[in-house]
């Protein structure tokens, strides 16, 4: 275990918490375990790239932070002295990152239940205990927001003067503490009224909106200058006291703008007294947070049984074979359940339905609505369709991977059906509700003219998911690999998937070009798709082998 | 009496890398038999298991399950077995009742007779309450329970059973023993493997014992008894296994523990 630079900083305070009755050396040990468990965890503003597992993964996810604080804040600084709208959005943006952070990298701290076996069984006092647990959080906040601010911060010294960057300073550390009970609260919440795996299932969709989030703002930050110019005048209405961010861009009015109207004064005393009554809120409600905590290993909310109708239908449609059926349904709940594979897999269908209209507005800017609806810009649906060399590999693996034994001991008479029920799955799970919203879009936008390139579409898309499969991952089982291989992933195949559908966009476009050429190319498709699918995934029990 | 011959394994070696697991192993199994497997860790109990499930692959020697000899690439034979792994591994992100009917139709039941005995064998295991919530929720018992049905949904003839009743408790480790009898009444055979020495006395009626890779006794109870002279089979084991230094092994233990200066 390291020595953290955290606990050195912390040593100096020794005096303060032997004097509130807490044992210090015991606390130390326990904030050392933790941080240097944090440091082995992984973050979620990594999601995605390749990152070695040694090193410390915290550490290098502050750079992050400060990158982001540089790429998503900075800006807000350089739009005037309208402190009232330019801060608030600031505060917006600050407070959604911390608080989608806090909840999806430091859930672990907040709700481990190990704690209660492992340290609560112990001889340290409850009031250690607590202390470590709040001094833990407390740090973790502190190396976040500092590296998420700090150059905001600087820029605002030069840009604003140093009475600017104090007050910012100083709201950054009320909000931080807002937003740590804000947190627990959101939990306590949770947890009151519903089961624990629910609120692992809600965890897993703030993480899958995080990664969203951090990406598509990097399309929208650049547009920020351009959006933002104009020039209104801010006016209150009621609701605007339920705003915390208002609460704080308000303190800037009043201090530097010397705007001394009663709903500035009010937002200020918000400012200050939200974060102090929460915090008091917290300690009081801290025994019943503790006691919803042991829910988590429960499941007890639901006792009823999900329908599958749906995929059952889908399941008799596509699948030639029983086995198959089976594999389908069962591919279907694992996607649709597994929360690691939907933390990886998710975001890439939000970016599967975001690109295109990122293109489509790039291109408005430059050519008029009308020249682009008769063009062929709906060609930019395929941006959606290299999700599919991106997630198809991702099939294999599993959280629970070693489950996979029962893909041996049961008698599979085509270990074909397998994949092939789970790439059927695939489509009809993740593609098709992408497909079906961009499609109806789409025909909004370019008229139903376009129908018979949306079906071309779809069958490039079955052939794209037949051919990445047979390049990433044929042989293996699905949901039968720990996701620390998934790294493996190259850099070359991805740019090969991406290669593949840039084929499927060139064909398409040439095909365009012939009179009847669509529908040549949608029977070319068709059959080519049967024949290449029968051949991955031969039918017929002659290949008895399971392995 | 006409017993069927259900498994035989002749001159079954088995290496991992420079490591020789198995050492010619020849057994017999007949019909209604329960057999215990047992041996010291390493022993290659669960090796062999795996061997007849076509797990591992790459064994000299002949298996033949149901006089079909396994090597020849037809998995027909898997579905009349059932297997519990040591390791409680699930896909525990699905509920009881998603597995249990997805491995029931892995052996060729129908969606809803699988869902339909899944719950009735639940709740006689007092689980009814927990069908539809997921596995990762489960306490290990409870797991180990769900791993009981999904290998006896499909009503198996041969069941290998490794470490079944661990994390289960003593009214529930009776349940098991009794289905155990039951079952072997019925004609099935269970090949099962333990650690547990006063368990696999009492419900096998006979007794495999292998060290390093090979078998060093097969019998009954009694012959066993009568063979090394000693009252249980903890103490057979001993024997046979040529351990008797776990007096010595506790002493040095409870020393070291109470903070002796035995290292000066």
């Amino acid at each position: 275990m390291d020595d953290f630079t955290s606990l050195r900083v912390l040593d100096r305070f020794k005096w303060l918490f032997q004097k509130l009755h807490i044992d210090y050396a015991v606390m130390r040990k326990i904030l050392q375990l933790k941080l240097t468990m944090d440091g082995r965890r992984m973050p979620t503003v990594f999601n995605g790239s390749r990152v070695k597992k040694e090193g410390n993964q915290f550490k290098k996810s502050l750079w992050m932070y400060g990158f982001y604080g540089l790429l998503l804040l900075t800006p807000f600084l350089f739009l005037g002295d309208q402190y009232i709208f330019f801060m608030s959005i600031l505060f917006s943006v600050l407070m959604f990152i911390v608080m989608t952070s806090m909840v999806s990298d430091f859930s672990a701290v907040l709700l481990d239940i190990r704690d209660k076996s492992i340290l609560h069984s112990k001889p340290i006092s409850p009031r250690t205990l607590n202390a470590a647990k709040l001094v833990h959080i407390l740090i973790y906040m502190f190396m976040l927001t500092g590296s998420f601010v700090v150059i905001p911060l600087i820029v605002s010294i030069f840009k604003h003067g140093i009475v600017f960057a104090v007050l910012f300073l100083f709201d950054i550390i009320l909000i931080s503490c807002l937003v740590v009970v804000l947190t627990a609260f959101v939990y306590l919440f949770i947890l009151r009224f519903f089961s624990g795996e629910k609120l692992k299932d809600m965890i897993n969709y703030v993480q899958i909106i995080l990664s969203v989030a951090i990406m598509v703002s990097y399309q929208l930050v650049a547009r920020v200058f351009e959006i933002v110019n104009f020039d209104i005048s801010y006016t209150f209405t009621w609701w605007h006291f339920f705003l915390p961010p208002l609460w704080y861009s308000a303190t800037f009015e009043l201090m530097l703008n010397n705007n001394f109207s009663i709903p500035i004064i009010i937002f200020t005393g918000l400012a200050i007294l939200g974060p102090i009554l929460s915090i008091l809120l917290y300690i009081r409600l801290m025994p019943a947070f503790e006691r919803n905590l042991a829910k988590l290993l429960s499941d007890s909310k639901r006792n009823r049984k999900k329908s599958l109708g749906l995929n059952r239908f889908w399941a008799k449609v596509l699948c030639r074979t029983k086995e198959e059926q089976t594999f389908y349904l069962f591919a279907s709940l694992m996607m649709k359940q597994e929360r690691e594979l939907k933390l990886k897999v998710y975001p890439q269908i939000g970016f599967a339905l975001i690109f295109p209209f990122v293109f489509i507005y790039n291109n408005i800017r430059s050519s008029s609505f009308e020249e682009m609806s008769n063009g062929n810009m709906f060609l930019v649906i395929y941006f959606s369709l290299a999700m599919l060399p991106t997630i198809v590999p991702m099939l294999k693996f599993s959280g629970t991977y070693k489950a996979q034994w029962i893909y041996g001991v049961a008698p599979i008479q085509n270990k074909f059906s397998i994949y092939s029920g789970t790439l059927k799955a695939c489509l009809i799970q993740y593609f098709i509700p992408v497909y079906l919203v961009l499609s109806i879009l789409f025909i909004l936008i370019f008229s139903i003219r376009i129908l018979d390139d949306l079906i071309v579409v779809l069958l490039a898309a079955i052939a794209i998911t037949l051919i990445s499969y047979r390049l990433f991952d044929a042989e293996d089982y699905p949901f039968s690999q720990s996701h620390e291989f998934m790294q493996e992933m190259s850099t070359f195949k991805v740019l090969a998937g991406v290669l593949v559908v840039g084929v499927f966009v060139l064909v398409h476009f040439i095909f365009a070009k012939i009179p009847f050429g669509l529908l040549i190319y949608i029977v070319l498709l068709a059959v080519g798709i049967l024949i290449g699918w029968n051949k991955v995934f031969p039918s017929g029990t002659k290949v008895g082998s399971t392995s | 009496m006409n017993k069927e011959k259900v498994l035989s394994l002749s001159d079954v070696t088995m290496r991992f890398g420079a490591k020789q697991v198995l050492n010619g192993i020849n057994l017999e199994v007949y019909q209604g038999q329960i057999i215990g497997y047992i041996g010291p860790n390493g022993a290659g109990k669960s090796t062999t298991v795996k061997i007849m499930l076509g797990l591992i692959e790459g064994y000299q020697g002949k298996i033949e399950i149901f006089g079909e000899d396994i090597g020849h690439g037809n998995v027909a034979y898997k579905r009349k077995i059932g297997y519990v792994p040591e390791t409680a591994e699930l896909y525990d992100n699905l509920s009881a009742s998603e597995y249990l009917t997805f491995t029931g139709e892995l052996y060729g039941l129908t969606t809803k007779e699988a869902e339909r005995k899944a719950y009735q064998l639940m709740k006689e295991f007092g689980l009814e309450h927990v069908f539809h919530k997921r596995l990762s929720s489960f306490s290990k018992g409870m797991r180990q329970k769900v791993l009981i049905i999904s290998s006896l949904l499909h009503d198996p003839d041969l069941l290998f059973f490794d470490e079944p009743l661990s994390g289960l408790d003593a009214n529930s480790v009776m349940i098991i023993k009794e289905i155990l009898d039951q079952l072997a009444a019925r004609g099935k055979t269970i090949f099962y493997s333990s650690h547990i020495m006063d368990v696999v006395e009492k419900i096998s009626n006979r007794i495999i014992l292998l060290v390093e890779g090979r078998v060093v006794a097969d019998g009954t109870f009694e012959e066993l008894q009568a063979q090394s002279k000693e009252g249980t089979l903890e103490a057979i084991f001993n024997q046979i296994t040529g351990f008797c230094e776990h007096k010595e092994i506790a002493e040095k233990f409870v020393e070291i523990v109470s903070g002796g200066n035995s290292h000066g």
